[in-house]
């Protein structure tokens, strides 16, 4: 009668001296694999400037319309680059085709998987906001 | 009918059409790249290669090979598959291929042809070319680079344009297109750009500004000159980012990059009321409240024929139609006319003087409902027509004639689509072209006569040819049933040494012009408004029109007359009834009532007569701008107690009025015009209108707050109204022209005698003619930032050089140039296209005003200053 009691018990006791299987999520962070799908952003070179050349191809190939107003300038050098580019992440479904579709290696979805917010505006990025490593979600002030 | 089978279809094809074109019509699908449906074949890209028996035993060009009766074409081996891919990978080899930033991105024929013939990568190799762009010419930019020279653009520049301006350099696979190791210098027309089959040749407006599949289209009818051009214009978000012919690539300078005058930074938003002498901002409601009592005061105090109108040639014809309807059943007055009384409208009377006004039988309304823009008049088979519009010449028969006489115009400036019409004409080796003109213009380097006469000797010039053709074929009869022919002849006493003297044309120039006359099958004679704007216009109109009495062929598709109408809807103001003494279709006002012609009511003002307005109602149209002898204008219009101006831009004439109201312009409304060939345009409205409303509201919300029922609610129901009262539209639609080529036209005229004599006065040493220049069309091309500006901001005084150097001037000097009415100051530009003794100043822009210097006429004696 006991027995089953005591082997619950030393179930329960080596699982609490055990590494947890669970997250202390928010506070805790899941690594995710490299190949991870998540936010999408726009990459830079080495200098810091975006490799993107608003071809607009990413938003052509968009199949929930999550990538909006693209508006192209012409640089100095004649070439061409985005002043406005926004990413509205409450519609992209994460399935990678901008960054298939990029000429330029432009657009990579990142392994930022989070989408809960107080407020949904933060979660429509700008284009500065849609830019590697410059992204507000990445700050954790909001979490 | 040519019988042939392409891949095993039997297919019926008109004799003459090459297997390319056949196989387009039948939805075969043959590759090509250099073939473009607007430019004669060469042949030389053989991406359309196709096998064909009987033939050669090796492929053939389907491009340039014409189909023949029992033609077996097979257009698809793994042999031409084979060569197609080989020869495009010699296209591609180091091809930029950087379609991401390319504008050509997503409409490239390359693009689409690689992807078609499935050219994956390319395995050959070559030297790379440095990709030489131009960033500095106007307008167009180039990209050697991308390039694959297929001259298309070359061929369009060449033999459509006429302006030879870009060129091959180099040879075989350095081959690069240039224009000298220069920036482009050119007419600026952008037509090789959309001719181009890649992104060598991007639109410099256009440039990064959206992707291809991005935009709406709508097609519209060109709102700048009387060619009558349909385009579509490619907007995004309510902006208009460019403007593409797509049926036949041809634009001129305006239509093609003139669009931003719709966002010039002077546009007028709102209404203005003058108050104390200055103009505050007002409400639609309060303006038009302010006009209605202000014009029902005026006919209270001085009865219904106080108000005075002038219609416009840039409003369409439901808004001038509208406008003469608020005259007419409104006011129950014809106190109206046209600007067009200076220049067009004189052709028209001196045209209806000869062959008569038009007169139509055997009309009647259809029982059918017709769809917008079409007219519900229906052509019956018996159907007949005379007057002189059925003498006015189709823009797609021009290159029909066989003799051109050109007379008083620049055509490209004034009329770009005569010029591409005459281009087309070139192709017969029949063609003769004979420019006569005091000077040098672009279609002289393609005539084969050039005739220089002194400005203002028109007349003489005519008379003379008819009589140097009449002594020459004494026994003519006229092809036209003509009546007067024996007192016409006795009526021209002028002795060829006069005719010479006051011509300054040999004897001999003459004869062989008239030699030519007689020889032509189809004899077209174009004039434009260097002969109409002058004081006698009307004369030497009449001269012209006796001539093509006399040597016309009216059932030679091509014979015709040609009169330039310069605006976008000269043509129409004056059709659809905005003239004192005609109503719409051109039908005779009832009663002895005629109003005042828009001379005449000056003069009246000048005189402080009784009968002069006493209030003005302009719908658009600077007159202080476009009517001769502007300070005197100014003086008259200032006496009119009250003045309301419907325009875009706060005009010099604007500025004197009490009220003004700010229209519509371009693509921001709807309606139609009538080309100066007769083409009806339509424009369907792409734009927003942001504040400003269209012409014929205006005028219909101002009739009815005036108590009169216009009952103009749209403009599809002001066309179904007028068309039904025109006519001389029967069977008219959208992109057809009037007068329907179904009705019998029974031309017949009487010859008229005119005034042989050269009207110039004055003594001082040179004279100056007032014209067109190239990338304008009145004063509504010069308002920031408009696109052509950036090619001709600025009005020269053109000047021969060795008149420049007997005045000691150089070349860009400031100038004083004076005339008994006026003084003005130009720079000058040195040129030997006008003769010495004569100088030339275009009339678009503010400063120099051209018109301060000029009394009743485009030519006026002045003396040169040195600044
Ligand atoms: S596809 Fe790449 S280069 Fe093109 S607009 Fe999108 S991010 Fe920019
Ligand atoms: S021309 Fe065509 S193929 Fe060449 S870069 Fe431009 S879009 Fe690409
Ligand atoms: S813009 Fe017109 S005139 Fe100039 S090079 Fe092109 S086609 Fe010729
Ligand atoms: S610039 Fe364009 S149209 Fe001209 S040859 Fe090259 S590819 Fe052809
Ligand atoms: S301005 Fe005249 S020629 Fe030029 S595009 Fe317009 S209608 Fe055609
Ligand atoms: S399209 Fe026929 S040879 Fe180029």
């Amino acid at each position: 009668m006991i027995i089953p009691l005591l082997k619950g018990l030393a179930t329960t006791l080596k699982m609490a001296f055990s590494k947890p299987i669970t997250l202390q999520y928010p506070e805790e962070k899941r690594e995710v694999s490299q190949r991870w799908r998540g936010h999408p952003e726009l990459t830079i070179n080495d200098d810091g400037g975006r490799r993107c050349v608003a071809c607009t191809l990413c938003m052509v190939v968009c199949p929930s319309n999550a990538i909006k107003a693209i508006v192209a300038d012409e640089a100095e050098d004649h070439g061409k680059y985005p002043v406005a580019f926004t990413i509205d992440l409450q519609r992209c479904i994460f399935c990678g085709f901008c960054q298939e579709a990029c000429p330029k290696g432009a657009i990579k979805l990142n392994r930022l998987y989070e989408l809960a917010q107080y407020d949904k505006k933060l979660l429509i990025l700008d284009i500065e906001g849609a830019t590697q490593s410059k992204s507000q979600l990445r700050l954790g002030d909001w979490l | 009918m040519v019988n042939l089978t392409i891949d095993g279809r039997a297919i019926q094809a008109k004799p003459g059409s090459t297997i390319l074109e056949v196989a387009k019509e039948n939805g075969i699908f043959i590759p090509f790249l250099c073939y473009h449906p607007a430019l004669k074949p060469i042949g030389s890209c053989r991406i359309c290669v196709v096998d064909v028996k009987p033939g050669p035993p090796r492929p053939i060009p389907a491009c340039a090979t014409t189909v023949t009766e029992g033609m077996e074409v097979v257009t698809d081996t793994p042999r031409l598959a084979a060569l197609r891919q080989e020869l495009m990978k010699l296209v591609l080899i180091n091809h930029a291929l950087e379609c991401p930033i390319c504008d050509k991105g997503g409409e490239c024929e390359l693009q689409n042809m690689t992807h078609a013939l499935g050219v994956s990568t390319v395995d050959l190799e070559a030297v790379k070319l440095p990709p030489n762009p131009d960033y500095v010419s106007q307008m167009v930019e180039r990209h050697p680079d991308r390039c694959v020279t297929c001259g298309r653009c070359v061929r369009v520049c060449r033999d459509r344009v006429g302006a030879m301006a870009i060129n091959f350099t180099l040879r075989g696979y350095f081959t690069e297109l240039a224009s000298g190791a220069q920036p482009l210098d050119c007419e600026f027309c952008g037509s090789c750009i959309d001719i181009c089959p890649v992104g060598a040749l991007i639109n410099k407006q256009f440039k990064y500004r959206a992707r291809a599949w991005d935009m709406v289209k709508t097609e519209i009818a060109c709102p700048f000159c009387g060619g009558g051009c349909t385009y579509q214009v490619h907007t995004k978000d309510g902006k208009i980012l460019r403007v593409v012919n797509e049926d036949s690539v041809l634009l001129c300078g305006r239509g093609r990059f003139g669009w931003p005058v719709v966002e010039a930074d002077d546009r007028l938003k709102t209404p203005l009321i003058k108050e104390n002498g200055n103009f505050r901002e007002a409400s639609w409601d309060e303006a038009l409240d302010l006009v209605a009592a202000k014009l029902t005061e005026t006919v209270e105090a001085g009865g219904a024929k106080a108000v005075y109108g002038v219609g416009s040639p840039r409003a369409t014809n439901e808004a001038n139609y509208v406008f003469q309807k608020f005259f007419r059943e409104g006011l129950a007055t014809n106190q109206l006319d046209n600007p067009g009384r200076y220049n067009y409208a004189r052709a028209i009377k001196a045209m209806a003087e000869v062959f008569g006004t038009p007169k139509l039988e055997g009309l009647e309304i259809g029982s059918a409902l017709v769809p917008p823009y079409h007219s519900p008049l229906v052509v019956k088979e018996a159907a007949t027509g005379s007057g002189f519009p059925f003498v006015l010449g189709k823009l797609a028969d021009l290159p029909k004639a066989d003799l051109v006489l050109v007379v008083g115009t620049d055509v490209t400036p004034e009329s770009p689509p005569l010029g591409w019409g005459l281009m087309e004409a070139k192709d017969n080796p029949n063609f003769r072209l004979v420019m006569a003109n005091s000077r040098k213009t672009k279609f002289d380097r393609y005539a084969h006569l050039s005739v220089r006469y002194k400005p203002g000797s028109e007349r003489v010039l005519i008379a003379g040819l008819i009589k140097f053709f009449l002594a020459d074929n004494p026994d003519w009869v006229p092809a036209i049933k003509a009546a007067g022919l024996d007192e016409f002849k006795d009526s021209i006493k002028i002795t060829p040494k006069e005719i010479t003297t006051k011509t300054g044309v040999e004897e001999a120039t003459l004869k062989e012009l008239a030699a030519l006359l007689a020889q032509a099958k189809a004899p077209a004679i174009v004039f434009g408004s260097e002969v109409m704007s002058q004081d006698k216009g009307q004369q030497t109109a009449l001269a012209l029109a006796d001539l093509f009495l006399l040597v016309g062929q009216p059932d030679a598709p091509g014979s015709a007359l040609y009169p330039v109408a310069e605006k976008n809807n000269s043509r129409g103001v004056s059709e659809v009834g905005v003239l004192p003494d005609m109503g719409p279709g051109y039908m005779p006002v009832e009663g002895t009532d005629a109003g005042p012609t828009l001379e005449e009511m000056l003069d009246l003002l000048e005189h402080d007569d009784a009968a002069a307005p006493k209030a003005l109602y302009l719908l658009g149209g600077d007159l202080l701008r476009s009517l001769p002898h502007r300070s005197r204008t100014k003086k008259l219009l200032k006496k009119v107690p009250f003045i309301v101006v419907q325009d875009a831009f706060l005009t010099d004439t604007a500025k004197l009025a009490d009220v003004v109201l700010p229209v519509a312009v371009h693509a921001e409304q709807e309606g139609t015009f009538i080309s100066s060939t007769g083409q009806l345009g339509l424009i369907n409205q792409a734009l927003p209108t942001n504040g400003v409303r269209p012409d014929w509201q205006i005028i219909s919300q101002l009739g009815t707050k005036m108590g009169f029922a216009l009952k103009s609610v749209s403009p599809k129901a002001i066309f179904k109204e007028l068309a039904k009262k025109m006519p001389l539209w029967a069977g008219l639609a959208p992109k057809l022209s009037a007068p329907c080529p179904e009705i019998k036209a029974m031309v017949s005229g009487k010859f008229v005698p005119f005034e042989v004599d050269i009207s110039l006065p004055g003594r001082r040493p040179y004279t100056l003619i007032i014209g067109k220049s190239l990338q304008h069309s009145g004063s509504f091309t010069t308002h920031h930032p408009g696109g052509t500006l950036a090619v001709t901001g600025e009005a020269f005084l053109k000047i021969n050089p060795e008149d420049a150097q007997s005045l000691e001037l150089a070349p860009g000097e400031v100038v004083k140039v004076i005339s008994s009415y006026g003084e003005i100051a130009a720079p000058v530009k040195l040129t030997a296209d006008v003769p010495a003794g004569v100088v030339f100043l275009p009339e678009h822009f503010a400063a120099p005003a051209a018109n301060n210097l000029t009394l009743n006429s485009n030519l006026v004696r002045v003396t040169i200053q040195k600044g």
